[in-house]
């Protein structure tokens, strides 16, 4: 009798309870209903959900947001490419324009050999401190090689080798993190408009002789490129391309042969050619943790 | 005045003394995972607040009047059914499952309604509301609300149950404020290599929960000096050469 009743008292209880709660729950939804943009949710969900900031916006349900206000263009999405856009422009009902994905370019292509007038540096090692100390490297624009890109960028992207900062192309979204982190403001967004870029890597704006006593690779702006690609316009003592007008690599085949130093480069896909050159080499395999090791993203460093 | 003070001892006990996190390790999620920046952790706790003292009122209305040895409803319910009065049916093995229920439903309710009526505020502390659902903290506090629903010639009344939350959910937000005030310098720190990451926050945790341990005591010594302030007007403190109950 007392088991017969318990049990059908607590299973009572728990049906009313239930019954009650969904109830005012039910209520509660209808009547706190906030009404939310569908475009919103939409947009939403065919953001990548990475929250990298690329687009300038806190996150992205905050870029979905100006997105549906009409605030902000569809293409601002570095990682979702071009395919977001195309989504966001059918959730939005507008057309969108061919869009490239950007990724990072450092610019600045010498190891620790080219760079001259190097002196020890036992401060921090990072970037930041170093770039405070005068005379860490006789080059006072090029890649200091104490990693703060690497350690600001979250997609393993960008790596230290020999020196200097280089990007891995199969891994770069075109956060820009790296390019908001670099103290000496070398690396900028270059959009892809082929899988191999011709991009400039320097960024010295002294002259010839400054730059040849301080690197061996630089440029020394001889304007010998300029005269022979229409799309490369020279700015203070270095050229620029202009990645508007962007076609093909072909147009830049003369001034690169003619370039007296190396401070013009492909990046992006290597060529046949490179893949060649390093085709004997017997790389170890690359050992990647699968798991994280700290509770946070925060630097211990001593 | 006796009230007062007991209600007191249940407040500064559940604040400090027998703070929820450091001395009992209950809600150490949260205490870990949210405790990086000074002012998140405090809008955490600040949260924990909030849902822990809604979540004692209702699991005291429930534990009263449903599942507590003596309760009304299921005595009135066996009298009905015609049972003998000296007996009676317990229902306290739907305590876990009527509190985590009664926790869900309430912190969707609440989310639902701080959505509606306060967006601000749903922006800074809306995406702790659901990690709270499942803080065991508020658990906690519910089973030590039913534990002293359990003597019949000594029952906790609604006032006493809303001041061990209040109490429990201050020394929540007081816990993982300094915890991450703590860890805010630690990032300056040269912490050894292996330490890293959870290790120092681990022995942080622990090098706090031995500091409060410092507290032992002092909510009976008050409790004492209020009582004897009551009865003769002044403060007399009992020298004792060893306390020998803690």
């Amino acid at each position: 009798m007392l088991a017969t009743v318990t049990i059908l008292l607590a299973a009572a209880i728990l049906a009313v309870l239930a019954v009650g709660v969904a109830y005012v729950l039910g209520w509660a939804n209808r009547t706190f209903h906030v009404a939310v943009d569908p475009k919103v949710e939409a947009a939403l969900d065919v953001l990548p959900n990475a929250n990298c900031g690329a687009c300038g916006f806190v996150g992205c349900s905050e870029y979905a947001e100006a997105i549906a206000r009409g605030d902000a263009e569809v293409t601002l999405c570095a990682p979702g490419g071009a395919g977001c856009a195309q989504r966001l422009a059918e959730i939005l009902g507008v057309t969108v324009e061919e869009s490239y994905p950007y990724r990072a370019v450092v610019h600045c292509a010498a190891h620790y050999d080219d760079r001259l007038l190097r002196t020890h540096y036992s401060g921090e090692a990072t970037c930041a401190s170093a770039n405070l100390v005068a005379g860490v490297q006789g080059c006072t624009y090029g890649c200091l090689g104490f990693g703060d890109c690497t350690r600001a960028c979250k997609y393993d992207a960008i790596h230290i080798i020999d020196g200097l900062a280089t990007v891995d192309y199969h891994k770069c979204i075109g956060c820009k993190a790296c390019a908001r982190a670099c103290p000496r403001n070398i690396i900028s967004m270059v959009p892809f408009k082929q899988e191999r870029m011709f991009v400039v890597a320097c960024s010295n704006q002294d002259k010839g002789p400054e730059v040849q006593a301080v690197c061996t690779v630089g440029c020394i702006g001889c304007t010998s490129c300029t005269r022979r690609a229409e799309l490369m316009q020279m700015q203070g003592n270095l050229p620029v391309v202009d990645y508007e007008r962007y076609e093909g690599n072909d147009h830049f085949e003369p001034a690169l042969a003619k370039c007296p130093r190396a401070s013009m480069i492909y990046v992006g896909k290597p060529s046949p050619a490179d893949l060649v050159a390093v085709a004997d080499e017997q790389l170890p395999d690359r050992v990647e943790a699968d798991f994280k090791t700290t509770v946070d993203e925060t630097e211990w460093r001593g | 005045m006796d009230t007062l003070i007991s209600l007191l001892q249940i407040g500064i006990g559940a604040a400090i003394i027998n703070n929820f996190v450091l001395h009992y390790f209950v809600g150490i999620c949260p205490f870990l995972g949210v405790s990086r920046k000074v002012e998140t952790a405090f809008g955490m706790g600040c949260a924990v607040t909030f849902v822990i003292s809604i979540a004692a009122l209702l699991s005291w209305t429930f534990t009263y009047f449903i599942l507590r040895p003596g309760a009304p409803l299921p005595g009135w319910v066996w009298r009905v059914a015609g049972g003998d009065p000296a007996t009676s049916v317990d229902l306290s093995v739907l305590s876990y499952i009527m509190y985590i229920f009664v926790i869900a439903a309430s912190v969707q309710f609440v989310e639902m309604y701080v959505r509606k009526f306060f967006p601000p505020l749903y922006k800074s502390f809306g995406v702790y509301l659901p990690l709270i659902t499942t803080n065991c903290a508020i658990l906690f506090a519910c089973l030590e609300i039913m534990k002293n629903l359990q003597d019949p010639t000594r029952l906790w009344g609604l006032h006493e149950a809303l001041t061990l939350a209040l109490g429990g959910g201050v020394g929540f937000t007081l816990a993982i404020t300094l915890m991450a005030g703590i860890r805010e310098e630690l990032d300056m720190c040269d912490v050894p290599k292996p330490l890293r990451g959870p290790g120092i926050s681990l022995l942080t945790a622990g090098i706090l929960a031995m500091a409060f341990m410092g507290f032992a005591g002092v909510d009976k010594s008050v409790a004492d000096a209020l009582k004897r302030l009551t009865e003769n007007g002044t403060p007399r403190v009992e020298h004792r050469t060893l306390n020998t109950e803690y």
